[in-house]
């Protein structure tokens, strides 16, 4: 039985749409399904709130699309990480841990 | 940012292959979840049902994603744009009613703004020109006064404050042409233009050996001069000129917006003046000159002020026999430029703007009243995925093209405003500097934008609180008249009407004063008067009996004419705007300080000047011909000074001097033989000053006007007047003719076109406000017509149904009136320099003014009450 799925604290979703395209290439259902997935069905990511950070994040050039074909040979489209992203990325990451780091520090018990 | 900027345009661009790309997208991921929740072994139907119900409103997705690509801005507001357009011509009748409403309120308002920029803010055409200051003498007795050509060379010598100074005397000539011409000129100082920043257009400019007396005669000409005389030929440099029977040399042409404050057609340099100029030499003599100065860097006007005060007075103590009490005013070149118009240009262009504020209170009636029937529509928008913020961008837009076909068509209709109010101006503010200039157009642009958020802020906050659930659910008719929106309304009601109120104010105010003015004794009978000027120059005119013969001559030959009743000849005519003052000094008077003498304006007249101007002989004799150079030297006196220095005595007999007592000379005394009426020399507003008569024969002039009274229309008779000098010395020229009756006119020229359009704004605010109620009052009857109804059939009375209504317009027009009434007394005191003999607060014209506003609100009442009146109740009901 897996946990109830969280809602998605403010801001965190650009940085799993950026380090789940870090491992390649990816259409948006593939991406919400990934993270659905590697978080055991904790995350999951609306849809209404997927795609317009997805255009977003491309507006910013931080990943660019192509139109490829999916597993199952529909015409998808692609999203990648560009270099850019790829910076932006590591610089989440490192905010992030460093949030949850003080988070935890926070919540010790004395 | 580029890159951003460059992103967006692209998805501008390729906006379909976009949108086409989305919907893609999209599906794809619902058919990957579809497929994953089938794989799951749910039927397709629940599938399909949880799929669109992950998804949320599959439009709000692809706004948001259309918004986050950036797109929407630009391409939301192109949109905005076709929609407020198709929603315009949708409603044909409310589109029209806010376009004429809007252009009648941004083209007066462009117009009295090109005014306003044209005479007060419209940078000069001169270097540094906020530096340029005119200075002129002041003297307690008079005021404002030429300066002393002598006082002047002083000022430049010893003032540090300036860094230039340039004297500019007003001269005429006689020009020899056929027929002759006196052309107005002046004498500047050879470094006038370029301490202006201007530069002669052809030739050169003069040089500085030209500012000493006896240099030789030289001229530059006037630009519109030099069009119409020499028809712009370049060959005109190193021509000669014939003026007053000397030979100028033309050295060069004047720049086009070569301005001085009066026309100079042709400029001769100081030192050709000074030559043969009593005034450049006896410090008591003042032509007609002025000073132009600039300030040196870092100087501020009351430093300046300051340092010249002091050499005024220093000056004064120096020479005070000509000099006690003569004080400098300076003033800021563009002061003296737009001269006394500018309280009335100011007056005007607030009260344009008033009217503009009624005409956006009106349009933002009408968008209320338009938008209260879209509240279904908006729920609606906002319910399908429109974000508030996006109404409110729509309702904006759409005021936006609204007011800005306003002012589209304003600015055209401003185009015809302008070249009629150019037409009003007074000549010296050459009309040429009105025009739909980028000034103008960029005010229009401003007021646009400023009246867009006047009239479509309330609608849009409206729109942004609606609320969806009962948006939804009402019928568009009642959707949103609720109560709150009616008050709102009533609100702007009151506003326009309380600023009608102060336009009509300010109108009844302008029209009492110019009443009471015209009304005003000038002390003689202008009906049928008319003037002219003669100028005698040159060597036939170097004695005075050639003078005398040349008078005599003109007299005789005018009289002769048939529809003459009475020719006389005389200096100083009231109106004529000639000036010529002398200090006297009575026999046995005790001598005042020499500033202090009395100071009256000296007229020489022929005989018949008394009767023809038709003065109040009030004691002793007019002149006659046997005050000659024979006779005893005789004077008149006006009843002003007769009062002031012969207040117990009779004054016939007694005798004055010009001037002060000296030792050197012995005093000439003039016995006063008879006392006349005052008159207002300089416009009726101007209180009666001293004046004293001395005949012409005793006293020769060569410069003079004859006064004329005709038996018919004056202005008939000029052309034959002007024949019968050229029948004395055809080679004599004639100028400034012009009928009494005009002259007195023109001097309330200013007072009467503020009067005009003060009037005419009026009209127009009253309108505009009574529109204005009319659409409240009219749209509360009809919403409430169901209600009327049910009173009515149940028996209430018509009257009372009548009342009710009336009671409401009452309520705004009285609202509207007192704060109307109450604006005015704060604001009509800033006109008080326009009115003349009226109070600010004359309760007549408050009372007047709000009595007639309210019976117009009242009658824009009537209209829509009467309607409510004929209500039938079944129609009415039955329409729920």
């Amino acid at each position: 039985m897996p946990d109830q799925p969280l809602d998605l604290p403010q801001g965190t979703l650009d940085l799993l749409i950026l380090r789940t395209l870090s491992f390649g290439p990816q259409h948006g259902w593939g991406i919400s399904e990934r993270v659905q997935q590697v978080s055991s069905d904790v995350l999951r990511i609306q849809q209404g709130s997927l795609y317009p950070a997805l255009h977003r994040l491309e507006r910013k050039a931080w990943i660019k699309a192509r139109w490829g074909t999916s597993e199952n040979n529909r015409r998808a489209k692609y999203y990648e990480l560009t270099k850019k992203g790829r910076r932006q990325l590591e610089v989440e990451q490192d905010a992030w841990k460093r949030l949850t780091a003080a988070v935890a520090q926070v919540l010790e018990p004395i | 940012m580029l890159d951003d900027f460059l992103f967006r345009v692209r998805s501008l661009f390729r906006k379909k292959a976009v949108e086409a790309e989305l919907d893609d997208e999209l599906r794809f991921h619902m058919n990957g979840q579809l497929d994953k929740l089938l794989k799951s072994g749910l039927p397709r139907e629940e599938a399909l049902r949880r799929v669109r119900r992950e998804f949320g409103v599959l439009d709000h997705v692809k706004e948001e994603c259309r918004e986050a690509r950036g797109v929407s801005i630009v391409e939301a507001g192109w949109q905005d744009i076709r929609y407020a357009l198709r929603w315009l011509r949708k409603a044909p009748a409310f589109t029209a009613v806010a376009l004429i409403t809007l252009t009648l309120g941004i083209a007066t308002t462009a117009t009295m703004f090109s005014v306003v920029y044209g005479v007060l803010l419209r940078p000069l055409p001169y270097r540094n020109a906020s530096r340029l200051i005119v200075l002129n003498e002041t003297t307690p007795k008079v005021g404002l006064v030429s300066v002393n050509y002598l006082n002047y060379l002083d000022w430049r010598a010893q003032s540090r404050a300036f860094s230039q100074m340039a004297a500019v005397c007003g001269v005429s000539f006689t020009l020899a042409a056929d027929p002759p011409e006196n052309v107005g000129g002046a004498a500047v100082s050879s470094n006038l233009l370029s301490m202006m920043g201007l530069q002669p257009l052809l030739g050169r400019d003069f040089e500085a050996s030209e500012d000493q007396a006896g240099a030789a005669p030289v001229a530059l000409l006037n630009y519109q001069f030099w069009q119409s005389h020499f028809g712009g030929q370049q060959s005109v440099v190193g021509r000669s000129l014939a003026l007053d029977d000397r030979n100028f040399t033309i050295v060069g042409v004047l720049p086009p917006d070569f301005r001085l404050i009066d026309r100079a057609d042709i400029v001769e340099p100081i030192g050709t003046w000074a030559t043969n100029e009593p005034g450049a030499k006896y410090r008591g003599q003042r032509g007609d000159t002025i000073v132009i100065a600039s300030m040196a860097q870092g100087v501020a006007l009351p430093q300046a002020r300051a340092e010249m005060e002091g050499i005024a007075a220093r000056l004064a103590k120096a020479y005070p026999d000509t000099n006690d009490r003569f004080g400098v005013a300076l003033r800021p070149i563009r002061d003296v430029l737009s001269g006394d118009l500018r309280p009335a240009i100011l007056a005007l262009f607030a009260a344009v703007v008033f009217v503009l504020l009624i005409a956006c209170t009106n349009v933002a009636n009408l968008f209320l009243l338009r938008c209260a029937g879209r509240g279904r529509e908006v729920a609606l928008r906002i319910a399908v995925g429109a974000g508030r913020g996006r109404m409110i961008r729509q309702f904006l837009t759409e005021s936006l093209v609204l007011a800005a076909f306003g002012g589209l068509l304003g600015s055209a209709c401003a185009f015809w405003g302008i070249r009629g109010v150019a037409r009003l101006l007074p000549h010296t503010l050459a009309g040429e500097t009105l025009a739909l200039n980028g000034a103008v157009l960029l005010f229009v642009a401003v007021v646009v934008v400023i009246c867009a958020l006047l009239f479509g802020l309330a609608p849009s906050l409206r729109a942004a609180r609606a609320d969806v659930q009962s948006g939804l659910r009402e019928s568009g008719r009642n959707a949103s008249g609720g109560l709150g929106q009616g008050r709102l309304r009533e609100t702007l009601a009151v506003a326009e009407i309380s600023l009608a109120l102060i336009l009509l104010i300010g109108a009844g105010l302008m029209i009492k004063s110019l009443s009471r003015l015209l009304s005003v004794d000038p002390g003689f009978r202008p009906e049928r008067l008319v003037t002219m000027k003669m100028s005698l120059q040159g060597a036939k005119y170097a004695t005075g009996p050639a003078i005398l013969h040349f008078w005599d001559g003109v007299l005789d030959a005018v009289r002769a004419l048939p529809g003459v009743k009475a020719a006389a000849l005389g200096t100083v005519v009231p109106f004529a705007s000639d000036h010529s003052r002398a200090d006297i000094t009575l026999e046995n008077m005790e001598l005042p300080v020499p500033g202090a003498f009395p100071h009256p304006d000296v007229h020489f007249v022929s005989p018949a000047y008394v009767s023809t101007l038709g003065l109040r002989l009030e004691r002793g004799r007019a002149f006659t011909d046997a005050d000659n150079s024979d006779a005893p030297r005789a004077a008149m006196i006006n009843a002003m000074l007769a009062q002031r220095f012969f207040a117990v005595e009779d004054p016939i007999g007694k005798r004055f001097m010009f001037g002060h007592p000296s030792q050197e000379r012995p005093p000439r005394w003039l016995t006063i033989v008879g006392v006349v009426g005052d008159t207002r020399l300089y416009g009726l507003a101007d209180p009666a000053r001293l004046e004293v008569y001395v005949p012409f024969r005793q006293s020769v002039r060569d410069e003079m006007s004859l006064i004329v009274r005709s038996e018919r229309d004056p202005n008939a008779l000029i052309s034959s007047l002007r024949a019968a000098v050229a029948s004395v010395d055809k080679q004599q020229p004639v100028f400034d003719a012009a009928s009494m009756e005009e002259l007195i006119s023109r001097s309330v020229e200013t007072r009467r076109t503020t009067l005009i359009l003060l009037g005419l704004f009026g009209a127009l605010a009253l309108a505009l406000a009574a529109v204005g109620v009319y659409g409240v009052i009219s749209y509360s009857v009809a919403q409430r017509s169901h209600e009327i109804g049910i009173r009515i059939a149940l028996g209430a009375q018509r009257g009372g149904v009548l009342s009710m209504i009336l009671g409401r317009g009452a309520r705004i027009a009285g609202a509207g009136a007192l704060i109307g009434v109450a604006a005015s007394l704060g604001l009509t005191r800033f006109m008080a320099s326009l009115l003349f003999s009226v109070g600010a607060d004359d309760p007549f014209i408050f009372a007047a003014a709000a009595a007639l506003m309210a019976l117009v609100a009242m009658l824009a009442c009537y209209i829509p009450a009467l309607r409510a009146l004929r209500v039938d109740p079944i129609v009415a009901l039955r329409h729920e």
